[in-house]
């Protein structure tokens, strides 16, 4: 993952999506690593505002109009706020 | 229940002299469709996507909450539309009518396949017609009404004019319509292979809508006007098929009313909650189970609910419904902006960016759009709620 990307443009506020899809939050702000070749080197990204979520960049299977992770969004305790809500509709009928 | 509502009292104030506006309206909604259609099927992203990208977290949340306070002024708009159809139906009390309109709509939409719901609030909807046959019958002067197709003011209220042709812009250009038609775009899976889909759609889904205003505003023109009856209930607005077309028009009218508010309802709710996942990176869908997305399906119950207090309060869903256009009005900019400039940005949309016609209506609709929302609350002040 060394091709470059127009970070505030072409990173952050992106839908970040798991390797099966689901939609699990929007990069928030981004972790920095350092600036080679004169360019700025992405360690993480930190997804949801309150119970910030670390995603380290080595997470990151490809960007495109969304991030696409290599993982599934449990691994990284990423989408706990669909998955709090769920239980409330799990035991309704036609749910 | 904007369309119904402006179409008619503009009719009935100002005959046929403001359906320019409509078409004005028309074209507006269609160009803006387009794009946001377009910029799903190429790029991805659902219009609250392209907000919280393009205007950031906090220039973006503003948007949001401008667009959640248009929307659930909208559903309690529409909420209390179908109570009042439902006591013109059945006469049973008000208050009763719409915790059942909402409990009703609520299981509905839980049950039944998204498919099914289109098509059944669509096609009965279509009973709508009504007054098409209607304005024919009530043998309106046609070359009034093709004069009304030219931009003129032959009054001595022009403040109430403007009032009517913000109104009229604000219904025929609801936000909540490209919130829901751009999530649905990406939902199927939209590619530019669609963009021909898209266009026709925009056009004959928009243009039937524009087609059905045109008839409102004809009735009410024919038969409002000459009586100097203004439509403050919705009631109104139904007699004006049945006064040409007996019982079956009424019965058409209240049914055609019944299900196309119940089904902008449905639309509603689902646009403020496609609005709040998008934003937030939730997951979304209108063809997920409940579980599939559990915090989008919350938050349509949660408006639904909301919706219902507002109304249950003993407001009357025609102020709502004025104040939910002309506040839609305001909020207008917030999401056209991003998306203009979006649809603009090649980085996004490669060769499929607005080409040069698609800018010039763009930008002649940026401007038109910047216009009313400037003027929507003062002429909502200085006209005393379009009273006069």
């Amino acid at each position: 993952m060394s091709r470059p990307i127009d970070l505030a443009l072409g990173l952050l506020d992106h839908q970040v999506v798991d390797c099966e899809g689901r939609r699990c939050g929007k990069v928030d702000d981004l972790e920095l690593a350092g600036v080679r070749d004169g360019r700025p080197v992405v360690a993480e990204l930190l997804v949801g505002r309150r119970r910030t979520v670390h995603v380290p960049w080595d997470a990151v299977a490809k960007v495109d109009s969304a991030v696409h992770l290599k993982v599934r969004a449990a691994e990284l305790r990423l989408g706990r706020g669909d998955d709090r809500v769920r239980p409330w509709f799990a035991r309704l009928p036609l749910s | 229940m904007g369309d119904l509502v402006f179409n008619a009292a503009a009719g009935a104030v100002f005959g046929y002299q403001l359906l320019w506006v409509v078409v004005v309206g028309v074209v507006g909604i269609i160009t803006y469709s387009e794009m946001c259609g377009r910029v799903a099927a190429v790029s991805k992203r659902a219009v609250f996507d392209a907000v919280r990208e393009r205007l950031g977290y906090k220039v973006g949340l503003v948007a949001l909450v401008a667009a959640q306070i248009v929307n659930l002024m909208t559903l309690a708009a529409e909420v209390g539309g179908v109570a009042v159809v439902l006591r013109l139906l059945s006469g049973l009390p008000y208050r009763a009518l719409i915790v059942l309109g909402v409990v009703v709509l609520v299981l509905v939409i839980w049950a039944l396949p998204f498919e099914y719901l289109e098509r059944i609030f669509g096609y009965v909807g279509l009973c709508l017609i009504v007054f098409a046959v209607a304005a024919v019958k009530l043998n309106p002067d046609w070359g009034a009404v093709a004069r009304g197709f030219v931009p003129s003011a032959e009054t001595g209220d022009l403040l109430l004019y403007c009032y009517f042709a913000v109104g009229l812009l604000g219904a025929a250009m609801t936000p909540y319509e490209v919130y829901f038609y751009s999530s649905g775009a990406v939902e199927e899976g939209w590619t530019p292979s669609d963009l021909r889909t898209n266009k026709a759609n925009a056009i004959i889904g928009y243009g039937l809508g524009g087609f059905l205003s045109f008839a409102l505003m004809i009735s009410a023109g024919a038969l409002l006007l000459p009586h100097g009856i203004t439509p403050d209930f919705l009631g109104t607005v139904a007699l004006m098929a049945q006064s040409p077309l007996g019982e079956i028009g009424l019965f058409l009218a209240l049914i055609g009313m019944l299900f196309a508010v119940g089904g902008a309802a449905l639309d509603v709710a689902f646009s403020g909650a496609y609005s709040l996942a998008q934003f937030f990176g939730w997951e979304w869908g209108k063809y997920r189970q409940p579980t599939g997305a559990p915090r989008f399906t919350l938050t349509w119950l949660v408006l639904f609910g909301l919706a219902g207090l507002v109304i249950l309060t003993g407001v009357d869903p025609i102020l709502v419904t004025e104040f939910s256009v002309i506040f839609s009005a305001v909020a207008l900019p917030l999401t056209y902006v991003p998306i203009l400039l979006v649809a603009n940005d090649r980085a996004y949309m490669g060769s499929y960016a607005n080409g040069k016609l698609g800018n010039v209506f763009g930008v002649v609709y940026l401007f038109v759009i910047l216009v009313i929302a400037v003027a929507a609350v003062p002429l909502l002040l200085l006209t005393n709620l379009g009273q006069g």
